[in-house]
Formats: structure tokens, sequence, C-alpha cells
């Protein structure tokens, strides 16, 4: 997510210096965007950074940080300026997160697992070479970056794999209802990649991922999350049993097909997929607005 | 036709409502998730102390006579708070087997499954059948003149806290329901946390002996009593699916009016009056198919089992509807695991997977037509 804006808006001392640890993973990032009253509108964000002198001061929390446990660094949209219109005042930073007064609390979520997090700020500073960009042009950034992760979100290949496997595992029932199903899953996720491959032939010829980048991130959530009820569906009763006698780490497992407990947790975590990188519901706005005009 | 309640039943709900607004809000919930047994013995001495556990067991052994209608009511409520203690596992269906079986003793089990003092649960399910019950692999066999039991029953629920088993297994043959003491010597038991965060266990039953005194029902007479046994169950998730349906839609209505984006609640948005329009009708449409399959029960209409199917898959489609859009529209705090709705989301799903799933109540109404 964070490597084009870097690569696309970043000064060639920012690209020198970012780039090739995200190439080589040496460096894990997180995403600073949601805040707790700041979600679907994103820009009314208030965690606020303040240049004094060679750096700013950081002061707010974000939300849903997904793997912030483990990231080296966040990117954050901030609030450099109380302006007008709630978009011109945005900034957008990298935060190294080691930085003092940095803290990480987990939230879990309904599959019982700890992907996300908040991340509170008290007076972090961060040198303000660590700027992309301009001061207050940040909004423009994170769209174009939203629009890259909404690649990313359509998850193409996985559902792809993760189809195959489901046919595999369930080959020997024979089970025509179920069958049929996964065919109709195929048969959309054949016109969801070959939206995809014509967004990308766009952006080989020179375009960017516009708003059509959300027909991938509505239909590829969509896809995923009945395929996630596949899985359960296949599985049947035997998803009841969720945690062997010692929690997650038993090595007791309970009966029927392997894949069924892992399901049930795969179709409760899948759910945030219609609601992260803009609910689908913000992105039918987006294209109601930017393609149909309406 | 009269729909409304009777005042008896009308009592009932407020009584239910009104422990569950005392005893059961969300972090009371959560203790009990978190405590060994998984229920909480306290409100399981209050239930018989209410009466609850005598509702559907005839006068003649304690009961209140009391019939569906009750037993939706209570089940409702219980949805509503998300109830976890084991009613449906040991009054539902071990009391609805035991009370109609030939078991020389049943007054005095049922009176301690009503005193509270008894749990007992049902063993159906087995590892390798899915939903076909009746091909299950555990059978009686007679090695040296003992009548033994062997095989491996799953998924039974509240197993870890029972203290008898009615187990279905195969005797000379035929579908037999055989009691057993959790304690008995060739019985192990290994429990597991449900995806709900209630509880169930597998039972490995390796030359236990039994008495033919514990062999309950056996041939058609055990498959008709335990399909009796289905059908009320059926009907009593379905009737706590409801209560959850109603409990996501007003929570998620509740909710939408209290967050703000774009300056403005977010119930102001048409997709999303909509979308919590949709979860009304399907819970509206949901308890019209309860009342129905209710009805039919109460009056041993012939037409009870196909309606059940169809209540089970609306349950099912109606569940999975209200349970998902409420959660996204919680946003995120849909996904937490420390916000009850997310809950609801999961005990549907178990609610689903138990009893026959939609799909596979789809082909026994199909079938049956």
């Amino acid at each position: 997510m964070v490597g084009p804006v870097i690569y696309t808006f970043g000064t060639q001392e920012q690209k020198d210096r970012f780039l090739p640890d995200i190439l080589n993973f040496d460096t894990w990032w997180c995403q600073g965007y949601s805040e707790p009253g700041s979600g679907s509108d994103l820009a009314s964000l208030k965690t606020k950074a303040v240049l004094d002198g060679d750096q700013y001061i950081v002061n707010g929390s974000k939300t849903w940080t997904t793997l912030a446990q483990n990231a080296d660094w966040i990117f954050c949209l901030v609030r450099t300026e109380t302006t007008q219109k709630k978009q011109e005042g945005i900034s957008f930073l990298l935060i190294d997160m080691n930085t003092p007064g940095i803290e990480v609390k987990p939230i879990i979520t309904i599959d019982g697992d700890h992907e996300v997090n908040s991340v509170f700020f008290t007076d972090v500073k961060v040198p303000a070479d660590q700027l992309i960009g301009e001061e207050g042009k940040g909004w423009t950034y994170a769209k174009f970056l939203l629009a890259h992760e909404r690649f990313g979100i359509a998850g193409v290949p996985v559902v792809k794999v993760q189809i195959d496997r489901l046919k595999n595992l369930t080959a020997e029932y024979n089970d025509a209802d179920l069958n049929r199903k996964i065919a109709e899953l195929e048969i959309d996720l054949e016109a969801l990649e070959f939206t995809e491959l014509r967004t990308l032939a766009a952006i080989a010829e020179g375009g960017h991922p516009g708003a059509e980048s959300s027909i991938l991130k509505i239909r590829g959530t969509e896809i995923q999350q009945r395929l996630t009820e596949l899985y359960v569906e296949a599985a049947g009763q035997y998803i009841l049993p969720y945690e062997g006698p010692d929690g997650f780490e038993s090595n007791r497992t309970p009966s029927g097909p392997e894949y069924a407990s892992p399901s049930v947790a795969q179709y409760l975590n899948y759910r945030k997929t219609s609601i992260y990188g803009g609910s689908n519901e913000i992105q039918k706005n987006i294209i109601a607005k930017a393609i149909l005009g309406v | 036709m009269n729909l409304n309640y009777s005042d008896e039943q009308n009592m009932l709900r407020e009584q239910v409502l009104k422990f569950c607004e005392t005893n059961y809000d969300f972090i009371d919930r959560e203790k009990i998730l978190e405590s060994d047994s998984g229920f909480s013995k306290d409100n399981w001495q209050q239930f018989a102390e209410l009466g609850w556990l005598a509702v559907p067991f005839k006068e003649e052994n304690g009961g209140f006579n009391f019939g569906p209608v009750e037993l939706t009511v209570l089940f409702e409520e219980f949805g509503k708070a998300l109830v976890v203690e084991p009613y449906l596992s040991s009054v539902v269906m071990s009391g609805t087997i035991i009370e109609n079986s030939n078991h020389k003793n049943k007054s005095s089990i049922i009176e301690k499954i009503i005193s509270g003092e008894h749990q007992i649960s049902v063993a159906y399910a087995e590892p390798n059948i899915g939903y076909k019950f009746f091909d299950c692999y555990a059978s009686t066999s007679v090695n040296n003149n003992i009548l033994s039991l062997n095989g491996t029953k799953s998924l039974v629920l509240n197993a870890g806290n029972a203290s008898q088993f009615i187990v279905l297994a195969k005797h000379d043959g035929l579908s037999a329901l055989i009691m057993i003491d959790a304690e008995v010597d060739g019985l192990s038991i290994q429990s597991f946390k449900t995806i709900d965060g209630q509880t169930c266990g597998e039972l490995t039953f390796e030359n236990v002996s039994i008495d033919t005194d514990s062999i309950i029902a056996s041939g058609v007479d055990a498959e008709a009593l335990f399909n009796k046994m289905m059908d009320l169950s059926i009907l009593c998730i379905s009737a706590e699916a409801v209560g959850a349906m109603n409990a996501s839609y007003m929570k998620t209505v509740q909710y939408t009016k209290e967050r703000e984006q774009f300056s403005q609640p977010i119930s102001n948005f048409q997709v999303l009056q909509h979308r919590m329009v949709d979860m009304f009708i399907e819970t509206e449409l949901t308890k019209s198919l309860l009342i129905k399959a209710t009805l039919q029960l109460d009056s041993n209409d012939p037409n009870a089992e196909n309606t059940i199917s169809a209540l089970k898959v609306q349950v099912g489609k109606a569940g999975r509807l209200i349970g998902q859009n409420a959660v996204q529209l919680h946003g995120g705090m849909g996904v937490s695991n420390e916000m009850s709705i997310g809950h609801y989301l999961k005990r549907f799903t178990a609610i689903d997977s138990m009893f026959g799933n939609t799909q596979y109540h789809i082909n026994k109404y199909q079938t049956n037509q």
C-alpha cells in the first residue's frame, strides 16, 4: 500500500531510505487511517500533527490497525491544519513504531484472533523529513493509496487457490448442491478476474486505478465472503466445536473434517472485508458519484 | 384464527425477560462463558426455582404440562439475551425422550431434571455420518454373555456437565436409545468450546457394559421418538433465533441512530434504512413460520414435519442475512468481540449447523412434497 505512495510522491531521499527495505521484506508497515470517530467518514480524522522546528508533534489515536503489534513503521493520516474543507488539512506522515509515546493495544475480533489494534499517540516526535509530499495534500495521497489497496483486497489469486482447495476437500461427497454453488462462484470470479485485467491493462498504458477499482473491492470481498460460507456449509454440524480443550494450542482435535473448525474462524474473520478499505457501501457511493455522476 | 398469547404465556415471557435484564447482560454472559462448566449453576438453580425446568413435562411427572407454545416463549427470550444455560440439551432433548420412553424410573429421573440436580445430554451425532443420525456406527454387541457398547459420539451438547447420556446406537441391527451413566467404565469424554461460546463433547465408548433396562426405546419406536425430539428441538432453536433476530435488528437501529459520520447519524442514509427494513422483514417472516410450526406441532398436525423443515430453512437464511448485516452496519465495532452484536452472528451460525443445515432441509422439504 505505502510502496506506490513513496515511489510516486516521495523525495529521492525517502525512496532510497524506505523502498529497498520494503522490497526485501526487512520492514513491516501498518496503516494509520481509521480513528474511533472516523470510519467511513475518514476525512473527519482528528489525530493532530503540529510542526515544531524540524519535527511534528503527533497526538491522537488510530484504530483497527492491522498487525500494528508486529509493525516497524506506520503510515498515518494526520491533521496539520483545521480548514473549512476537512480534506484540505490532512497530511501523510511516516512514523517509526519505536518512537516514544506510541502505545499499541490489542482488539480481539469475533473469530477470537488478535489481528487489529488501537494505536495511541502521545506527544510523538516525528522528524519533518518523514512527511510525504506537501503538507495539506495528504488526502490526495490517501486516495491514491486506497485505489491500490482495493486491487489487493480483490484477492483473486487467493480465492482461486481456496476454491481449488474446497473442491479437493469435498470431492468425496459428490454433493450436487455444493458443486453448483462452487461453479456459480467460479463464474463470478472469472468476471472479476477479467475486470481486474482490464484495469491493469489501462494502468500499463499509463493510467491510474480510479473509481473502477471500487468494483474490484465490492465484488472481490463478496466472493471471498461467499467462499467462506461454502466452507462452513460443507462442514455442516462439524463447525460446532471451536477451541480444543486447551484452547487453540491443543493437539486434541474435535471430530469431523479437519477444515471444519478453521472454516468458521475464517467465515467470522472475513466479515471484516466488506467493512475495511472503505466499506462496500462507501465504494458504491464512490461509483455513483465519480462514474455515474449522480 | 386467534394468535394471541394467553395471560399465563405473557407472564412467562415477562418473567424470562426480567430475569435476563437483571442477570444476563453482556458482561455477566462473558463471565459465564469463561467459567469451567460454561454455564451458571446459580442461574440453573433459579431456572428450577422459577419452574422453567418443569415447563414441558406432564403433570404426573411433576411438570406444568405446557407445550410447544410455552417453550417458544422461553426460547425467544433466551435468544434475545444469548442465554447459554443447557436448557435445550437437558430439558427439551433429554426430557422429551425420557418422558416418552419406556424407562422404568422415568418419574424419578424427570424429578431430578426439574429440580436442577441432574443434566442429561443426547448423544446422536458421529464423526462420519453427517446428518444421517440413524446410520450410526455406535452399536451394542454381546461378548461372554455381557452386552456392551462401542463407538464414538460427537458434538454432544453440554457433555462435560451431564450425569447421564442418552445414546443413539444400533442394537440387534436396529436403532436404539440407550441410557448410560457418565461415570461408567469405558466411557471417555473430551470437552470443547463451541463457536458460540457453549460447550460440547466427544464421547468414546470402549466395551461399556449395559443392561437391557437401559435400552429405553428401540426399533421404529426409537426412531419415531428421536424424530419427535428433533422436531421440537428445531422449533426451540428457531424460537431462539427469532429472539436473536429481534435483538440484532433493534440493536442495529439503535447503533445507527447514535453513530455519527459525515456530521449526521448514519441512520439518515437510505441504503442503511433499507438494509434494516430487510432485517425487520426477515424477522417477521421467520416469526410467521415459527408460529405456524408451533401450532402444527401442538396439534400433532401431519404437516408439522414439513413446516419444521421450512422453518429451519428460513431460520438459516434469515439468520445469515440479519447476523451479517448487523455486523456490517456496526462497522469495525461489529467484528469486535467486546460487542454483543458479533455473538448473535456466531449463534445464528451454530443454529444453522445443528439438526440439519439450510441445504439439508431444503432437500428434505423437496423430498417430502
